[in-house]
């Protein structure tokens, strides 16, 4: 049962990581690499707050903002300086990992004897004592539901509208006198507040901030969205977000199955086959619209 | 429509495999006399390796052994935290009879996992229990978990150098400034070097990248180097032996391999035994003889003295023979 | 009223492959009027419509709107005034949102996109109605993606998109070259109707001479970055394709093509 909840509870929080990267990766078009910095961001964040003795629930719109003014910088350098997409994202990778390890103070902050959103005289009063093993999964489950649901209803409202316009069609956007580029920020933005939340939510569930534990965030978002989306394609009644989740749960599940049966030398070459066949199987080239201009 | 097959194919062995490794371990019955033990070690490393031989040979020394009354369940988190977590809660849902996390990460998601369980944890390779909030200031475990402390004999090295080379005065210590268990040891350094008339200068590197710039600028303020136990540093290790060698200047290491490989001498650990230290804790426990929750957390006993004598050739330095005399190991010529 | 004056266009500046396009070029179109422009590739066509949007740069001269110099002004900030029909029906629709979706984001140009809702559904109706317009079915697969509408659907609902908001211009570019014969006449007799009944000053380039002859009430003929041949009122109503042909004929011939 142990490795099920384990499964789902770190599917979960990578997912709400995985709805940022489908912002960007499926709706914008943008690979943004600003991932695997601001997931440490929201954790750095996190455990600062938690030693200094903040309401724990406070971390969650505190690391929420902090990664969205991360995507906007990120969107600001593409922009404004007209820097590549994804070296603007390496370029705010590498600056964050300065800001994490001065944000936190240390590479490595545990939180063991605090208060976290999973563990406080609050939740402990709500969730029953007999389903006190399930707090975790219970607050994670929530506030990943919540998270989808807000995207999903935002990706219905005018802004949403535009948001995903831009990522099909910015001749589109501007004709509608817009300036793509504010869109653009708009979107990154909001991914990474999503990133960082993922991050802050991390940090409490493994009760330490760890500097490294964003290496990689990027692959495992990518491949949670390619997965989702492409397994799901042709169910047209599940959302994409849906999808998305899903496909975050199966890609952690396949991690604990590949630690089973390889060794650990190897994971990371199983991880890149794994992603390259799912990468083929969805292949669908997106028909970039071109501009004639 | 080939593609969609696929995508089924796949999807269905994801689950396949999930359902095969739940229902690979269901625990153990202590009631038989029979153990099982889940090794959780954070990364492939040597040193780590050490630890993990060591725990095993520690363990089957109390009469605990692998195959007879032992089932030792090995994974290894290849290096990502998130991963470690998955390994502990893995351990604890199998209902192992104790865990052994190797290193840092795997020690604190270990305890995460099984705080809310009997199970009892034992970690080895962990630096400073204390800032990893796995043991409190005076050395008493916050909860149901122990261990044994990798700390460097930092005392023991700093006297070892006065003795080698009687004049220096700076010493040189090149760090990364992620890793906490540099970051710690290098205050420890500063803190004791003036006892022994010495005067750190140290460097923070972020990469392996910077490593051959650090070293050439640090090699310039300095009359020797000593290394930590970092990872990033260590692995370097052939290109800072490569350029002190070239200025005449002895590099002075933390661990055995080290001084195998071209240090000049070090007063360091032997995780092998640090890791019989630990298996030896383990076995206390599984006879009941002892709770986690009550030991201490332990450092090694003896720090072992190794010389490298082909390197104090080359660098014509000498070592005394009262000195030589003590190595635990001496070696004559440099393996790389 | 819409004026270029005195506009210098340079190609690669600075560079050996430094070409001049436009030199004093200058250009009016009165209120209510339908510009065709023809001419050969490259005589500067959709640069000049590029520029009129606010697309590309210009070296020198002014772009005024009502006596207002916009010049300066963001390609985007102009849009609000101008209503813009590609030659790729891909450019006016986002493809992964359905036809209702389309429609809504169009119809909030010019207002503030924020967090309301995005389809308005009291204007469903409105939409519906719109659509039944163009007798191409389309009112009935109102919650179908525009990625799977054929090339003429899309262009259709792409021209009426782009007038769905009170524009002052309507910028069509070359927008039934793409097209099939039959589904461009509709999409031509479609911009006829939209035009008149909106009264829209429009600026066409086309390469179909015909529709330059039969539409609109004011031609030009470009070479070269220069207009060798502009028609109006009885001239323009008197012209015939053939008139158009020789003389297009000509240019080329002195071109040496």
């Amino acid at each position: 049962m142990g490795i099920y909840m384990s499964i789902l509870e770190q599917g979960l929080i990578y997912g709400i990581l995985a709805l940022g990267v489908y912002i960007t990766y499926k709706i914008l078009d943008f690979p943004d690499l600003t991932v695997d910095g601001s997931f440490p961001l929201g954790a750095a964040l996190t455990a600062t707050m938690i030693t200094k003795g903040v309401n724990p629930y406070l971390t969650l719109p505190a690391s929420f903002l902090i990664g969205v003014l991360a995507g906007i910088c990120t969107g600001l350098i593409h922009v404004k300086f007209k820097v590549r997409d994804l070296l603007s994202g390496i370029i705010m990778m590498t600056a964050l990992w300065t800001i994490n390890l001065r944000l936190a103070g240390t590479a490595n902050v545990p939180i063991f004897g605090n208060d976290s959103i999973f563990d406080n005289d609050f939740i402990n009063g709500l969730i029953p004592e007999s389903l006190s093993s399930w707090n975790v999964l219970i607050v994670i489950l929530v506030i990943t539901v919540i998270m989808k649901i807000l995207l999903d209803l935002y990706l219905k409202t005018k802004s949403g509208f535009l948001l995903r316009a831009v990522g099909d069609n910015d001749v589109l956007v501007t004709s509608l006198a817009k300036d793509q580029g504010n869109v653009k920020i708009l979107g990154l933005a909001i991914a990474n507040g999503l990133v960082s939340l993922a991050g802050c939510i991390f940090c409490q569930e493994e009760r330490v901030f760890e500097i490294s534990s964003g290496t990689g965030a990027i692959v495992i978002g990518l491949a949670s969205v390619i997965i989702g989306t492409s397994l799901f394609k042709n169910l047209t009644f599940m959302k994409a977000t849906t999808a998305v989740l899903i496909g975050s749960i199966l890609y952690k599940a396949c991690v604990a199955a590949a630690l089973k049966f390889f060794e650990p030398q190897d994971m990371k070459l199983i991880t890149a086959v794994l992603f390259l066949v799912i990468l083929i199987i969805g292949m669908e080239r997106r028909k970039k619209v071109k501009k004639n201009a | 429509m080939k593609k969609k097959v696929l995508a089924v194919i796949l999807g269905a062995a994801m689950i396949m495999s999930l359902a095969a490794c739940g229902s690979g371990n269901t625990g153990s019955d202590s009631g038989d006399g029979t153990y099982t033990i889940g090794i959780s070690q954070f990364a492939e490393h040597g040193s780590l390796d050490n630890c993990r031989e060591g725990f095993i040979q520690g363990l089957a020394e109390e009469g605990f052994v692998e195959g007879e009354n032992l089932t030792i369940e090995v994974e290894n988190a290849a290096a990502d935290q998130g991963t470690t977590k998955q390994i502990s809660d893995s351990f604890v849902s199998d209902g192992v009879d104790l865990i052994c996390a190797i290193a840092t990460p795997s020690a604190q998601a270990a305890y995460n996992s099984a705080m809310d369980t009997d199970i009892p944890v034992v970690y080895t390779a962990v630096t400073d229990p204390v800032e990893a909030q796995l043991a409190d200031e005076d050395g008493t475990p916050v909860g149901n978990v122990t261990g044994t402390s990798d700390e460097l004999p930092i005392k023991a090295q700093l006297e070892m150098i006065r003795e080698i080379l009687p004049d220096a005065e700076n010493i040189g210590i090149m760090y990364t400034t992620s890793e906490v268990n540099s970051v710690s040891a290098l205050a420890t350094y500063k803190e004791l070097a003036g006892d022994y008339g010495f005067n750190i200068v140290d460097v923070g590197v972020t990469q392996t990248a910077d490593i051959s710039l650090a070293t050439d600028d640090l090699l310039d303020q300095v009359d020797c180097l000593t290394n930590l136990t970092d990872n990033t540093v260590v692995n370097s290790l052939a290109t800072i032996l490569d350029k002190a060698n070239a200025k005449n200047i002895p590099v002075f290491g933390s661990e055995i391999e080290q001084v195998r490989i071209g240090c000049l001498a070090a007063e360091g650990l032997d995780y092998i035994e640090l890791g019989k230290q630990t298996g030896r804790m383990a076995a206390q426990i599984l006879k009941g003889e002892a709770e986690a929750s009550e030991m201490n957390y332990e450092t090694i006993t003896e720090p072992g003295f190794y010389v490298n004598t082909a390197v104090a050739e080359n660098l014509g330095v000498t070592v005394s023979d009262d000195l030589l005399e003590t190595a635990v190991e001496s070696f004559d010529s440099i393996s790389s | 009223m819409l004026e270029l004056k005195g506009i210098d266009k340079y190609y690669n500046p600075g560079t050996v492959n430094e070409m001049c396009l436009f030199d004093n070029f200058n250009l009016t179109v009165k209120d209510g009027e339908f510009v065709s422009v023809v001419g050969s590739n490259g005589s500067g066509k959709t640069s000049m419509l590029n520029i009129v949007c606010g697309s590309i740069p210009v070296e020198k001269g002014q772009i005024l709107i009502d006596g207002k110099d916009i010049t300066g002004m963001k390609e985007y900030k102009r849009n609000r005034k101008i209503g813009r029909v590609y030659q790729n029906p891909a450019m006016g629709t986002c493809p992964s949102m359905t036809i209702l979706e389309n429609m809504s984001l169009a119809d909030n140009k010019g207002g503030f996109y924020g967090l309301g809702r995005g389809v308005n559904r009291a204007r469903k109706d409105h939409y519906r109605e719109l659509l039944s317009q163009l007798g191409l079915g389309l009112e009935n697969k109102m919650d179908v993606l525009v990625g799977s509408l054929s090339g003429g659907q899309r262009q259709a609902l792409a021209l009426l998109m782009s007038t769905m908001t009170p524009v002052d211009f309507l910028i069509l570019d070359e927008h039934t070259a793409a097209l099939d014969p039959k589904t461009a006449e509709n999409i031509m007799e479609l911009t006829d109707k939209i035009v008149k009944e909106k009264n829209l000053t429009t600026i066409m380039v086309t390469h179909n001479l015909r529709y330059a002859v039969e539409y609109g009430n004011r031609l030009l003929m470009m070479h070269q970055g220069q207009i060798v041949l502009d028609l109006a009122g009885a001239e323009k109503d008197a012209v015939q394709v053939d008139d158009i042909l020789k003389q297009f004929n000509e240019i080329s011939i002195e071109c040496g093509n």
